[in-house]
């Protein structure tokens, strides 16, 4: 699982990481690809089992062109798979097709952490550098306690 | 600060909750995360800066700033975010819309949108802080997931909550 080190490993902010992979499908492209309702729709019939573009306009009352445009998107992603047989062109979900947004979410987790790593150390610095930090709070603290009373 | 302090939870796909106990007064905290003079010292990734940070830090308002860093090709490379604040209960909660945007602080439509809940917990003058993000848009994948797709699917979220395991331990 390559993607959880790459932080650490390049230091590069993982949207950046996903916009440098010019030439595969990215991240950004599956999230598009899915924020299309009607693309959804088809996904979701899809996961019941393969269909024919006829079939796909016919049970979600849409347009035949208008389903195949949406097709061309979900292949280009690599979210759906395409079977010749004869005339007919039958699509049926990719399974590993979504990776990319698992592996999103979890580097986003992975560069959260980081931020928290990196608060502990500053907030630790900031109070070894201005030891008198702690109780200019508390002493701010309790004047607006006084004023609150 | 080691890791064991750290919990991470994933209360379902499309969201995750981190939690850590700082050693520091929650009023310092909330400072961190709510002034750029301290956000410019930490929120970046290891090795990057936040040249630009403007911050109007009410309900309905935005923070706009820029991170800047190498890329492996030895470039520089800037990245925008734009967060509106949607809720600020000092100092105990924050609820903010974080967005991918441009120097103009135009918002990507492309990239994923996240919800986050902030909240500060004093704890005998420490502080704990959790961290609940929540995507938009995988939260509307969650559908999709949920209709079944193939086994391969399930698979990659088992490993993952068999990776979070072996994290939270």
């Amino acid at each position: 699982m390559e993607y959880l080190f790459y932080c650490e490993f390049d230091n590069i902010p993982i949207w950046e990481y996903n916009r440098g992979m010019a030439r595969l499908p990215t991240t950004s492209d599956v999230f598009n690809a899915i924020a299309e309702p009607q693309r959804r729709a088809i996904l979701s019939l899809l996961a019941q089992g393969e269909r024919s573009v006829n079939d796909i306009a016919e049970e979600l009352e849409l347009k035949q062109p208008q389903v195949s445009k949406h097709l061309r998107v979900l292949k280009e992603v690599g979210l759906v798979s395409v079977r010749r047989e004869g005339q007919q062109h039958f699509y049926k979900i990719k399974a590993d097709g979504l990776k990319p947004v698992h592996e999103w979410v979890m580097s986003f987790e992975q560069l959260w952490n980081e931020r928290f790593d990196r608060l502990a150390e500053y907030l630790r610095e900031l109070q070894a550098t201005k030891p008198n930090l702690r109780r200019e709070i508390e002493e701010t603290n309790n004047e607006q306690n006084r004023d609150e009373n | 600060m080691s890791k064991t302090e750290m919990k991470i939870e994933r209360p379902s796909e499309r969201e995750f909750v981190i939690s850590r106990t700082f050693a520091a007064p929650r009023e310092l905290v909330w400072q961190a995360w709510s002034q750029c003079e301290h956000l410019q010292q930490w929120w970046a990734p290891t090795g990057w800066s936040v040249p630009v940070c403007k911050m109007d830090f009410r309900v309905g308002g935005v923070w706009h700033y820029c991170m800047k860093g190498p890329m492996p090709d030895g470039t520089e490379m800037e990245s925008w975010g734009l967060t509106v604040y949607q809720e600020i209960v000092a100092p105990e909660r924050i609820v903010a819309l974080d967005q991918f945007a441009d120097a103009e602080g135009n918002v990507s439509l492309e990239m994923p949108k996240m919800h986050n809940t902030i909240t500060f917990t004093a704890i005998d003058g420490q502080t704990e802080v959790t961290s609940r993000s929540e995507f938009a848009t995988v939260a509307d994948l969650e559908t999709v997931i949920e209709m079944g797709m193939e086994e391969g699917v399930t698979q990659s979220w088992d490993q993952l909550a068999e990776h979070l395991g072996t994290r939270i331990k």
